[in-house]
C-alpha cells in the first residue's frame, strides 16, 4: 500500500550552506521532477524548493527507497552528496505529512511566521508537479486542501494582519490615526531608501498629495517625479507642515530640522487636525517634544521597531490559534482520506451482493413466468430491502473502524470473506 | 409574567458581556458571533418584557426611575448592533454591554416601586418627554464609550507601546466619527425631551426647575452637550477634546441619575 510521505531540510534543520546547495530554478527542477518521477518509485511527487526549504513531498511503497531517490538527484546538480544531506533530513509520513503540508503552506513553518510568499511558492511548486503530471489524486487532494487552508488561517487569524517591517508599521500606525489614508497629505523632507519605501507604501494606499523637499533642490525635483508628487523648497518645509497629515522625514542633518516651535505654530491653523510625523533620520530630524502636543504623533526609528517588535508578539499569539486551526483541518482531511480508503471496499460488496441478488430474482422469474407486474415489484422490493438490510451494518462499522484507523485489515477481511478479489482491484 | 421576561433579558446580556469581553482578549470570530446572537436573543426578551409590562399596567412602562434606565439600556443595546456594523468597530459591545448589564442588575436590586413617578405625573405628554429624554440617553452611553475607547486609544499611540489594545480598537477617525454622530443622533432628543419636560413644568408648576434637582443637573448635561457640539460645528473640536467632553457629559448624566434617585424632588418620591 503506498504511502504518502514528505521528506526535506528548511531553516530550522540545516544551514544555508547546505540550502543554497540544493535549492534549484523552475527549469532545473522541472528537469529532476521529470526524472524522479520517472524512475517508477514514486507514484506522485510535488518538489518544493525555495530559499528556506527544500522538501519532497511524495506517494511511495518505501518512502526511505523515494527519499534517497530524490535527494540523490537533487544533490546531483550542484555536486552534493547524499551522505552529507542526509543528516539533516526530516521525513514525516501520513498524518504527521498531512499536518506538515498544511502548516507550511499556512506560514506557521516559515522563518518570518505570517510572511505572505510562501503561498505562491507553494502553488509555484503544485503547478509546476501538474504540468510534468507528476501529481495523483493523493497530493491532488492534499495540495489544494492546504491553499484553503492557508486561506482559512490568513482570514480567520491575524497571523499575517500586522507589519514586521519598520516602513509597512509606519503606514499602519498612520491607519490607526487616520483610518484611511486617501487623500491624506505627505510632506517627505530628505531622502533615504527607507523613507521613501514608507512614501510609496502611503501613495498605494491613496495618498494624495504629495510634497517633496530636500536640501538639494535638483534632488527634491528628482523625487517628486518618482513619488508623482511636487517639489517644494527647503525653506518652505515648515509652512508646508500646516498643510499636510503625515510628515517623513529622514535627512542626514546633525540637528532637528522640525522644531517644537514650528509645529506648535502650524497645529493653530489645523482645528486638532492630527499630524503624524515618521522620523527615520538618525541623529533625529524631528525635536522629540513634538509627540506631547495635541493631536501630534511622532514616531523616531526606535519607536518604529518597538511596534515592529509587538507585531511580531502578536503574531506568535495568533500563530497558537493558526495551529489550533490547521490541527482541525488536518483532522478532518484524514478522516476523509480514511473514508475514501473504506470506500472502494463497500463499492465491491455492495456489486456483489447486487449481482447475487439480480441472479436469484432472474431465477425466480423462469419459475415464475406467468407473474405479473404486482408480483414481480414485490419481488425486486423484497430481494432490495434483503440487501440493503445484510449491508447496513458492515457498511456502518467499516467507516467507523476507519476513523480509529485500523482499517486496512478489515477491508482485507470483508475481501476474503466474500471472495470479492484481491485489494489490487480497488486501485 | 413581565418579571420572568426582564430576568430573561437581563441573563442574555450577562452572557453577551462576558462572550463579548472573552472576544476582546481572544477575538475570535465565532465567539463574537455568539455574542451578537445573545445580544439580539436580550435586546428581544427585553423589547418583550417592556411591551407586556406596558399592557400589564396599562401605560406606557416609563412610570419609574428603574423603567427609564430600562429604555435606556434597550435604546443603546440597539444603536450599539448598529454601530458596530456602521463603524466596524466588533469591539464596542464589550464596552457598552458591561454598562447595560450593570444597570439592569442594579435596576433589579432596587425594592418595587422605588422612586415611582409622582401620580400626577402619570399622562401621555410626560411619557413623550420621558422617552425622548431616554433615547437622548442611550445615544449619549454610545457617545461616552466612543469617547472612552478615543482616550485609550489615543493614549497607546502616544505611549508608542502598541498594547493589546492598540490592535483591538479601531482609529481614531473612527473613533471620533462615531462618538461624534452618536452627539448629533442624542442632542435632539435630550433638547426636546429637556423642553417638553420644561414646558409642562412651567404650565402645572409655574415654574421649571422648581426645587427638582434632577431637572438641574439634566439642564447641566445639556449645556455641557450643547457647548460640545458647538465647538465641534464652530471651532471644529475634535479627538481628545471632544472625548473628554463626552466623557464629563456622561458624568453629568449620571449625577442626575443619582440625583434622582437619593435627592427628594418633583420627579417622584
Amino acid at each position: 500500500m503506498p504511502e504518502l510521505f514528505v521528506s526535506g531540510l528548511s531553516h530550522k534543520t540545516a544551514p544555508i550552506a547546505v540550502r543554497e546547495q540544493l535549492a534549484v530554478e523552475e527549469d532545473k527542477l522541472r528537469e529532476i521532477l521529470v526524472d524522479v518521477h520517472g524512475a517508477g518509485v514514486l507514484s506522485e511527487v510535488v518538489i518544493l524548493s525555495t530559499c528556506n526549504r527544500v522538501e519532497v513531498y511524495g506517494v511511495a511503497d518505501v518512502p526511505g527507497e523515494a527519499r534517497a531517490l530524490a535527494f540523490r538527484r537533487l544533490g546531483q546538480h550542484r555536486g552534493v552528496d547524499l551522505a552529507q544531506v542526509e543528516p539533516l533530513l526530516y521525513t514525516k509520513s501520513g498524518t504527521e505529512a498531512v499536518q506538515h503540508c498544511f502548516r507550511v503552506a499556512a506560514s506557521l513553518d516559515s522563518m518570518l511566521l505570517g510572511e505572505p510568499q510562501i503561498l505562491g511558492q507553494v502553488k509555484d511548486a503544485f503547478a509546476l508537479a501538474q504540468d510534468c503530471q507528476a501529481v495523483g489524486p493523493l497530493l491532488h487532494h492534499l495540495w489544494t486542501q492546504a491553499f484553503a487552508v492557508a486561506k482559512k488561517v490568513r482570514t480567520e487569524t491575524e497571523l499575517a494582519r500586522h507589519a514586521v517591517s519598520v516602513s509597512y508599521a509606519a503606514v499602519e500606525l498612520a491607519r490607526k490615526i487616520f483610518g484611511t489614508l486617501e487623500g491624506k497629505a505627505v510632506l517627505l523632507i530628505g531622502a533615504g531608501k527607507m523613507s521613501e519605501l514608507a512614501a510609496k507604501h502611503l501613495v498605494d494606499q491613496g495618498a494624495f498629495p504629495i510634497y517633496v523637499t530636500n536640501r538639494t533642490w535638483a534632488r527634491a525635483q528628482e523625487m517628486a517625479r518618482a513619488l508623482a508628487g511636487t517639489a517644494v523648497p527647503f525653506g518652505a518645509r515648515a509652512e508646508t507642515l500646516g498643510t499636510v497629515d503625515i510628515v517623513i522625514t529622514s535627512t542626514g542633518a546633525p540637528e532637528p530640522i522640525v522644531r517644537r516651535a514650528d509645529v506648535e505654530r502650524c497645529l493653530q491653523g489645523r482645528r486638532s487636525r492630527p499630524l503624524f510625523f515618521i522620523d527615520i533620520g538618525v541623529p533625529r530630524d524631528v525635536e522629540p517634544g513634538v509627540n506631547e502636543l495635541e493631536a501630534v504623533f511622532c514616531y523616531d526609528i526606535d519607536d518604529l521597531r518597538q511596534v515592529v517588535e509587538s507585531n511580531l508578539r502578536e503574531r506568535l499569539r495568533e500563530a497558537q490559534k493558526a495551529e489550533a486551526l490547521v490541527e482541525r483541518e488536518v483532522a478532518k482531511f484524514t478522516a476523509r482520506a480514511q473514508d475514501l480508503e473504506v470506500v472502494p471496499t463497500i463499492v465491491s460488496l455492495r456489486e456483489r451482493l447486487e449481482a447475487i441478488r439480480r441472479g436469484e430474482v432472474e431465477r425466480a422469474y423462469g419459475i415464475l413466468p406467468n407473474a405479473d407486474a404486482q408480483t414481480r415489484r414485490a419481488i425486486e422490493a423484497m430481494s432490495q430491502a434483503i440487501v440493503n438490510k445484510i449491508l447496513h451494518a458492515p457498511t456502518v462499522k467499516l467507516r467507523e473502524l476507519s476513523r480509529g484507523g485500523h482499517v486496512r485489515s478489515w477491508t482485507e477481511m470483508v475481501h476474503e470473506l466474500f471472495g470479492l478479489g484481491g485489494r489490487g482491484e480497488e486501485k | 409574567m413581565n418579571l420572568i421576561l426582564f430576568d430573561s433579558a437581563l441573563v442574555g446580556y450577562l452572557l453577551a458581556t462576558v462572550l463579548a469581553l472573552v472576544h476582546l482578549v481572544q477575538r475570535q470570530e465565532a465567539i463574537y458571533r455568539l455574542a451578537v446572537l445573545a445580544t439580539l436573543a436580550g435586546w428581544v426578551l427585553h423589547t418583550l418584557a417592556l411591551v407586556v409590562r406596558g399592557v400589564e399596567v396599562g401605560r406606557p412602562p416609563l412610570g419609574t426611575l428603574v423603567e427609564a434606565m430600562s429604555v435606556v439600556g434597550w435604546a443603546a443595546v440597539l444603536l450599539t448592533l448598529w454601530a458596530e456594523r456602521q463603524y466596524r468597530v466588533k469591539v464596542l459591545g464589550a464596552f457598552v454591554l458591561p454598562l447595560v448589564a450593570l444597570s439592569g442588575v442594579s435596576g433589579a436590586w432596587l425594592p418595587p416601586g422605588f422612586r415611582d413617578l409622582a401620580p400626577a405625573l402619570r399622562n401621555a405628554w410626560i411619557s413623550v418627554h420621558v422617552i425622548l429624554a431616554m433615547l437622548g440617553i442611550a445615544a449619549f452611553v454610545l457617545n461616552f464609550v466612543g469617547g472612552v475607547m478615543y482616550l485609550l486609544q489615543e493614549h497607546q499611540l502616544k505611549a508608542k507601546r502598541p498594547g493589546a489594545l492598540y490592535y483591538r480598537l479601531p482609529s481614531l477617525e473612527t473613533l471620533d466619527r462615531m462618538t461624534y454622530r452618536a452627539l448629533t443622533l442624542g442632542f435632539p432628543f435630550l433638547t426636546l425631551g429637556l423642553l417638553l419636560g420644561a414646558l409642562w413644568a412651567r404650565t402645572a408648576w409655574g415654574s421649571v426647575f422648581a426645587f427638582d434637582p434632577l431637572a438641574l443637573f439634566s439642564f447641566l448635561a445639556w449645556l455641557v452637550y450643547a457647548a460640545t457640539l458647538g465647538g465641534r460645528a464652530v471651532a471644529g473640536w475634535r479627538g481628545r477634546r471632544a472625548a473628554y467632553f463626552a466623557v464629563v457629559g456622561f458624568g453629568v448624566l449620571l449625577l442626575t441619575l443619582g440625583a434622582g434617585l437619593l435627592l427628594p424632588g418633583r420627579h417622584g418620591s
